[in-house]
């Protein structure tokens, strides 16, 4: 009986997220077109937010290029086109050309499991929940460029709910080194996957924050799998755990170091190098040697509106994460390997990545406990069905690794329907389907739910 | 007799008005100074290095043949006009010359210092001998790209101030050559239901008539000084529905002025 109201609750959430979507696209044609998108860099340059992305915060292939070249236009070095002036004689036009924020979250929160979860001593709320939560998240951006090839970016992330701010990424760069597109240097706080075919913070599904009780994990977050750090019971090196969902290594956005990139044999090929402290450490760093990384991207991007590009990298952890032996906490290295790829014709984006995870330097006793392997998929794909609604399918699925005892596999499917009143003004309604019946346990994933979620997200 | 209610205000209103406007014009002034430099010849090596140019900044929207069709073109305004033009085509919106014909490399030159409000950046920041190398190679892909002098439409400075008469004169102009079938009496852009008449442009997508307010990003795509809008109404812009009128104001040139200072005044009454 339980079973079936939960059958009739989903059924009818779908079908809100399918009645919702057809009331948008009809509301296309009643909307005024005049999109105009506003953040720091459209309004430096005045024009719309399209210009450089296919829908925020993906990037089409002028913005690629433009965050490539260090915020500086493509084949230009234009950078000190912005007249600098003296304090006392800014306008509020001159900050606004170098701050933006974007405001975030989902007005209604619906989880459910699909079976009762809740293991023996294991605290949380098995029931189905409910809640409101906008906003959730806020981002303070600065960014621009000093002067002429040199570029700067720094963005603080607030969790509205949880209180906690962070700063993501904060640096300087210092661009087309030596020969136009030879090199381009940045240093700081980085976002090492910034230039892979799918960038970490560039997709339509945003990721849905962890929900803890105390250090009881109701709800694990929902980003992109193939991000993951995928392993159960990795820890960092001040012993503290690893969560299997939260972004890390090469898709980590707040590891400090600095890479490399540029295209010196032509438009078709991009090489990064970097290095970076790497072990999932605030300030500073413990371990030694670095982690370090390669990535080498091919582009296809001439004409007949489409593109097309993939990505290979490989990421060299050394020791950057410990395990547990019982007796001892010994350091292990934890490499990735992934390949990622783009493709976008008209209104089509459809990207993914394939990541594979290794641990290697395992200690001998854990070596029948311990899977060192896992890997992660993530296929997206995005279709601006009108000027104004954008429709996205997302596949994840994760063959876990780490503690043998605690891992769980995962495989999610979810869609989404957002509709923009303007450019940087978006509503979504969304659903994540658990596609395994997996659940219950002991292990933090053992409460993976169904996902139903309205919300908004405002950049300015 | 009805008179404008602009008028009936009073003076310090009015002067405070004509002061904005005519500062409009000054301002307008060197930014088309800046442009106005000497032409470089097309030698075939400036052709080549505003190809490499090209490549390099231009292809992901105008695409790698200048067909209009790079891998972003699709997005500047989706399913809806502009899309980034066709060089091959030769058929250019910004020029100073008749509908139908070539522009001048200076008109291109201008686009490209520029930019076009909401939609393309200003390359400003290549040189002036890059851009013109660009100017260069993208008048070299289209076969009817005209190679030889080319007739203008003088433009000047405006040889009538902005005053309440003026403009009043502007506002029966305005709806004289019917101005307001398309952008509403108010020049708002808004007499067309948009979706329910079928504007086109030349790659028959959906194209919505301009809201004459230059406070707003994309409205004036060609500039939106007085002497921009003055250019616009006689060229018209090529490839989209609106109409030269050139021929229209033959022989009395100042009623376009008129119409120029009541467009200009449209923003500054809303503001």
């Amino acid at each position: 009986m339980k079973e079936s109201r939960k059958n009739i609750s989903r059924l009818l959430r779908f079908s809100l997220l399918v009645i919702a979507s057809g009331l948008m696209a009809p509301a296309c044609w009643l909307v005024p077109s005049d999109s105009h998108a506003v953040p720091a860099f459209a309004r430096k340059y005045n024009v719309n937010c399209t210009v450089c992305h296919t829908r925020p915060p993906r990037l089409n292939t002028f913005g690629e290029r433009f965050l490539e070249n260090g915020y500086q236009m493509p084949g230009t070095e234009d950078g000190g086109i912005t007249k600098k002036r003296r304090l006392g004689d800014l306008t509020l036009d001159d900050v606004t050309n170098i701050l933006a924020f974007r405001l975030r979250g989902n007005f209604l929160r619906n989880f459910d499991y699909a079976r009762s979860s809740a293991g023996p001593g294991i605290a949380g709320n098995p029931e189905d929940r409910t809640d409101f939560g906008w906003p959730e998240k806020f981002n303070l951006f600065t960014t621009g460029t000093l002067t002429s090839n040199v570029g700067f970016f720094v963005e603080v992330e607030s969790n509205i709910q949880s209180g906690e701010t962070e700063t993501d990424r904060a640096f300087v760069s210092f661009n087309n080194l030596g020969k136009h597109n030879l090199a381009h240097l940045r240093i700081g706080k980085i976002d090492p996957s910034a230039f892979m075919s799918f960038p970490t913070h560039r997709q339509q599904l945003e990721v849905v924050s962890v929900d803890l009780s105390g250090t009881v994990i109701n709800r694990i977050p929902l980003l992109p799998n193939a991000f993951a750090a995928k392993m159960y019971g990795l820890k960092k090196r001040d012993g503290t755990a690893i969560l299997p969902f939260q972004a890390s290594l090469f898709n980590s956005p707040k590891e400090t170091g600095l890479d490399i990139h540029g295209r010196p044999f032509g438009r078709w090929l991009l090489y990064q190098v970097g290095v970076l402290n790497g072990a999932n450490e605030t300030f500073g760093d413990s371990n030694n040697p670095k982690d370090w990384y390669v990535m080498v991207r091919l582009d296809q991007a001439e004409s007949d509106l489409f593109s097309a590009n993939i990505s290979g990298f490989a990421y060299f952890g050394n020791n950057n994460a410990k395990v547990s032996t019982g007796s001892a906490t010994p350091d292990v290295d934890w490499n990735r390997y992934g390949l990622a790829a783009t493709l976008r014709y008209r209104m089509v984006d459809v990207y993914g990545a394939f990541v594979v995870d290794r641990v290697t330097n395992l200690p001998q006793a854990l070596a029948s406990s311990f899977d060192s392997t896992a890997t992660g998929l993530t296929l997206e794909a995005d279709v601006l069905a009108t000027d104004r609604l954008l429709l996205s399918l997302r596949f994840d699925n994760l063959d876990a690794g780490g503690a043998l005892a605690a891992r769980k596999s995962n495989t999610l499917l979810a869609i989404q329907a957002k509709y923009y009143l303007r450019t940087n003004i978006a509503l979504f309604v969304r659903d994540d389907f658990n596609m395994r019946e997996a659940e219950g346990g002991a292990s933090p994933a053992r409460n993976f739910r169904n996902a139903f979620l309205i919300g908004a997200d405002l950049i300015y | 007799m009805s008179r404008n209610p602009l008028i009936e205000k009073d003076g310090i209103f009015f002067c405070l008005f004509t002061s904005i406007l005519w500062s409009m014009v000054i301002l307008s002034l060197p930014v088309n100074a800046a442009v106005s430099q000497a032409m470089l010849d097309a030698t075939p090596e400036a052709i080549q290095k505003g190809r490499a140019i090209y490549e390099d900044g231009c292809i992901f929207c105008h695409g790698i043949k200048g067909k209009g069709d790079g891998p972003a073109a699709f997005f500047g305004a989706s399913y809806f006009s502009p899309r980034p033009n066709d060089f091959t085509v030769g058929q250019y919106k910004f020029r100073s010359t008749p509908s139908g014909k070539q522009p001048t490399g200076q008109d291109i030159f201008r686009t490209i210092t520029n930019g076009i409000p909401g939609y393309m950046p200003s390359f400003g920041g290549l040189s002036q001998e890059e851009r013109w190398q660009v100017v260069f190679y993208v008048t070299s892909l289209s076969e009817s790209t005209v190679k030889g002098p080319i007739v203008t439409i003088p433009i000047g400075y405006s040889p009538i101030p902005p005053t309440p008469n003026s403009i009043a004169i502007g506002r029966q102009v305005y709806f004289q050559y019917e101005c307001e079938s398309c952008h509403g009496n108010n020049g708002l852009g808004d007499i067309l239901d948009f979706g329910a008449v079928d504007l086109e442009d030349s790659f028959g997508l959906p194209i919505r008539p301009t809201d004459l307010d230059f406070t707003k990003l994309a409205s004036f795509k060609n500039g939106s000084s007085a002497r921009d809008i003055y250019r616009t109404l006689m060229t018209g812009l090529d490839g989209s529905p609106m109409p030269s009128f050139q021929d229209a104001f033959a022989g009395h040139e100042e009623d376009a002025w008129h119409l120029v200072n009541y467009i200009m005044s449209l923003s500054i009454r809303r503001q």
